[in-house]
């Protein structure tokens, strides 16, 4: 459903993505995966529209990626989630909801929002400000429920589980299962645990320098010695 | 038709430097600080009075008094800088309506103590024609700030360049957390950069007044005209403020020859709106200012 | 919280009823008090792009100016009749306003100062295109607002009538615009626009559609002060006030709110007319200068919020009194 073919980015004469092919299948689960700066964000910024990349082509479907605004992107079905969780200022955490249905998928349903919150363990919190009074795990929940309430068909989740307590990642981490197995959503999680990666994904990219260095299953790669001293960042010289 | 070209083109350009020491204040304080003092002009307009009192009341050459106008409009400048300062929220929005307000109160205060009428030098010395070749006009003020503004222009950039305290406050306007790193105390470089602007606009008040008439509602065009070659020049390239300023002039005194008076300013806001939106990095600059 | 329905309402019956009943009989301030309305009206159109599109506008005189004089020769050259006219200024502005869009593409100081040369340019441009605007001369004569059902509206409490209702529905239909989807994604526009886009919130044009809609009000406003007044030329259409006083009104009463900038020009311009111009009869913009100075540094929420929160404030002491005496 999504393809980049050799896209770039360079920022300032500084490469940031070289030549990066990603193919992502309907109902996929992805892991990207790579050290600190390898340009994981930075393909998600690509295919949200939020980076322009210098070189390169991107089809989601049927449509010519690069060539759409940042919200077509979302309207035909892409959704992402902040690393760093940005829920939209001066609402509350349904008014985030109802803003996203609403542009995200051009109608309002009340009731999906309410199945949201539930799913989410955010109905409490419904009618608190969204910026203000929430914690970490409610903040990357929220995420979560904004990009849901698009009614994606490619859910991008950017270190959706980071920072967050063990008890705290293992409900999250059975959530994200239990939301690819009901909903047949192809996702791609940035994520630096193997394990989660490895329960979760069926495939993982490997990205270091702005390179695509391995795509395979996830066993395969993390037994593989090369791939992992990228990752855990030791280079040698 | 020739001769009057070449007119045009000499006024241009004698004007043109005067509206660069105009629009090099602005351009420092919006280098360092991020914000855009719409009271800029009401500061140039401040120092001519200043000159006006000095002359009319204490008989001083309007070059004598430059000192001390530099020192009232250093102070109001600081004083603006203060009121800034406390800003906390919406920083870039809120200081901009503050030096918005500021500017109207530096208007009627001049309305106040000096009136609306339209003031002007009464030293003779200041009027006298400079006449070159018997084809290009200008007046010894003109001739006189033509000079001086080039050479504190060049001074300027000299000191952005050369001297330590002009690098820090470029750092501090490339990148303000780095520039901490490396020892620059920013408010003194802030507090810096309003005096600098304060000194170049303290002389451009003095050229206006001995060159040209001042009167209250003069401030705020100016500052509009600052901002206009501010965004022709592309911020932060003193050259590209210079070239953009003589633009500017040549421009207008080439509307006034031609067409009509009346349409001078409109030249300058359309050259304004075409580049902001043509090519918003500045004829000359790089600077990016995308939302 | 019911107060805040209340309140509303106890104002609005007082604006229609006891204002002309307690003071209709006294012309000049009637007339001030029209004025007043008149600068509300655009402050409330300013304030709504600024709290709900995030834009700050140093130009409304030029949507001010344009839906002044499109109103004002349609009823003159083209027979419309007045109410029709009006609302086709407004429409003009709007359209107006289309030609400024492209600043919206521009940063904060940018855009305010854009739409300022466009403001000048519009004037120049009344000035020069004198086969159609009558130049510098102006317009005289320009048809007074009609008479409905043997009611005058061209007498002082028949404009003040026709302005108080032009405000009132500006208000009424932002608080509608606030409350609605649109206006929540616009609200968290302000500071978190990546984050509305990619759920698919269209920012640029939602930010256009506001901009279009404060100079449609801006525009009416406009075409009312014309016939009200009858008068009309290029450098008073365009006049700089047009955009200092409502920008003044609505950071005094708070630009974020929905009442602000109605109550903050009220209040400045009846206190500016009456007190400070008698004691300076020039230069007492002076004081609003500093006035606007004061409320950005000390209280940049602006007056009506201030007032809520010292009521809200009283509220709890006195009843912490009740129950310390209980």
């Amino acid at each position: 459903m999504l393809q980049l073919e050799d896209i770039s980015v360079a920022f300032g004469g500084l490469a940031a993505l070289s030549n990066v092919n990603l193919r992502v299948d309907n109902g996929e689960f992805v892991g990207l995966v790579g050290p600190n700066g390898a340009g994981k964000t930075t393909v998600f910024n690509v295919i949200s529209g939020l980076v322009k990349p210098t070189a390169g082509n991107a089809r989601f479907i049927a449509m010519d990626l690069l060539k759409q605004p940042i919200h077509a992107r979302a309207r035909a079905g892409i959704a992402r989630t902040f690393q760093i969780p940005q829920p939209l200022h001066e609402l509350t955490v349904r008014q985030n909801l109802i803003v996203a249905q609403k542009f995200g998928t051009g109608h309002s349903d009340p009731k999906r929002i309410d199945e949201i919150l539930d799913f989410l363990g955010l109905t409490e919190r419904a009618e608190r400000n969204a910026a203000n009074d929430l914690a970490l795990t409610e903040h990357k929940a929220l995420e979560v429920g904004k990009a849901l309430a698009t009614d994606p068909k490619l859910l991008l989740l950017d270190e959706a589980l980071a920072g967050l307590e063990t008890t705290g990642k293992r409900q999250f981490t059975q959530m994200i299962k239990q939301l690819h197995e009901e909903t047949g959503l192809a996702i791609v999680i940035i994520e630096h645990d193997i394990e989660t990666i490895s329960e979760l994904c069926q495939r993982a990219v490997v990205l270091d320098f702005g390179k695509v260095i391995a795509d395979e299953t996830p066993e395969r790669i993390f037994r593989d010695p090369e791939v992992m001293r990228s990752y855990t960042g030791e280079r040698s010289a | 038709m020739f001769e009057l070209t070449l007119q045009a083109l000499y006024s241009g350009l004698l004007t043109g430097t005067y509206y660069a020491l105009v629009a090099l204040g602005l351009a420092l304080v919006f280098g360092t600080m991020k914000i855009i003092n719409l009271a800029h002009g009401e500061l140039v307009l401040l120092a001519a009075y200043v000159a006006y009192t000095a002359e009319s009341q204490w008989s001083l050459n309007p070059l004598a008094a430059i000192p001390f106008a530099m020192v009232v409009v250093s102070v109001v400048a600081i004083a603006v800088y203060l009121l800034i300062d406390r800003i906390k929220k919406d920083r870039e929005l809120n200081s901009l309506i503050l030096t918005f307000g500021i500017g109207i109160i530096l208007t009627n205060f001049v309305l106040l103590v000096w009136s609306a009428d339209i003031r002007s030098t009464t030293t003779p010395w200041f009027q006298q024609a400079v006449v070159f070749g018997d084809l290009l006009f200008s007046s010894r003020s003109e001739i006189l700030f033509f000079l001086i503004s080039v050479a504190l222009v060049g001074a300027t950039w000299w000191w952005l360049s050369q001297t330590w305290y002009g690098r820090a406050t470029r750092a501090v306007s490339s990148d303000r957390k780095a520039a901490m790193l490396m020892g620059v105390n920013p408010r003194q470089t802030e507090i810096l950069s309003f005096v600098v602007a304060s000194i170049l606009a303290t002389v451009a008040g003095i050229a206006i007044f001995t060159g040209q008439v001042i009167e209250p509602s003069l401030g705020h065009a100016l500052t509009v005209k600052a901002f206009i070659i501010t965004v022709l020049a592309g911020m932060g390239s003193i050259p590209g403020v210079l070239l953009g300023a003589i633009l500017i002039g040549v421009v207008e005194a080439l509307t006034v020859t031609y067409f009509s008076s009346s349409l001078q300013e409109l030249t300058g806001m359309v050259l304004f709106l075409v580049v902001l939106l043509l090519r918003p990095q500045g004829l000359f600059g790089f600077g990016v200012r995308r939302g | 919280m019911r107060a805040n329905g209340i309140l509303p309402a106890v104002a609005v019956i007082a604006l229609y009823l006891l204002v002309p009943a307690a003071l209709g009989h006294v012309d000049y301030v009637m007339s001030l008090i029209v004025a007043a309305l008149t600068i509300g009206g655009i402050a409330v159109a300013w304030a709504m792009l600024g709290n709900l599109g995030g834009m700050v506008s140093f130009g409304h005189a030029a949507f001010f100016g344009v839906g002044a004089y499109v109103s004002a020769l349609l009823t003159l050259d083209a027979g419309w009749p007045v109410f029709p006219a009006m609302l086709a200024g407004g429409a003009g502005a709007a359209i107006a306003s289309v030609v400024t869009m492209p600043a919206l593409r521009l940063r904060g100081p940018y855009f305010a100062l854009s739409i300022l040369a466009f403001a000048h340019i519009f004037r120049i441009l009344a000035t020069e295109l004198e086969s159609i605007t009558r130049g510098a001369g102006g317009i005289l004569s320009i048809p007074v607002l009609p008479t409905v059902a043997g009611f005058d509206l061209s007498s002082k409490i028949g404009s003040y009538y026709v302005i108080l209702t032009i405000v009132l529905m500006a208000m009424a239909g932002y608080a509608w615009l606030r409350r609605s989807t649109v206006g929540l994604a616009l609200l968290a526009m302000h500071d978190t626009e990546d984050a509305t886009k990619v759920v698919g919130v269209p920012s640029t044009r939602l930010k256009a559609m506001m901009l279009a809609l404060s100079a449609f009000i801006t525009g009416v406003v406009g075409a009312f002060n014309a016939h009200q007044i009858n008068f009309l030329d290029p450098d008073y259409a365009f006049s700089g006030l047009w955009t200092v006083l409502p920008i003044v009104a609505a950071i005094f009463g708070g630009y974020r709110t929905i009442s602000g900038p109605l109550v903050g020009a009220l209040v400045i311009y009846l206190v500016d007319q009456l007190v400070f111009k008698s004691f300076l009869p020039h230069g007492h913009e002076i004081i609003l200068g500093a006035l606007l100075v004061a409320m950005i540094v000390l209280s940049p929420t602006g007056l009506v919020p201030l007032v809520r929160q010292t009521v809200t404030l009283v509220r709890q002491t006195v009843t912490r009194g009740h129950h310390a005496a209980a």
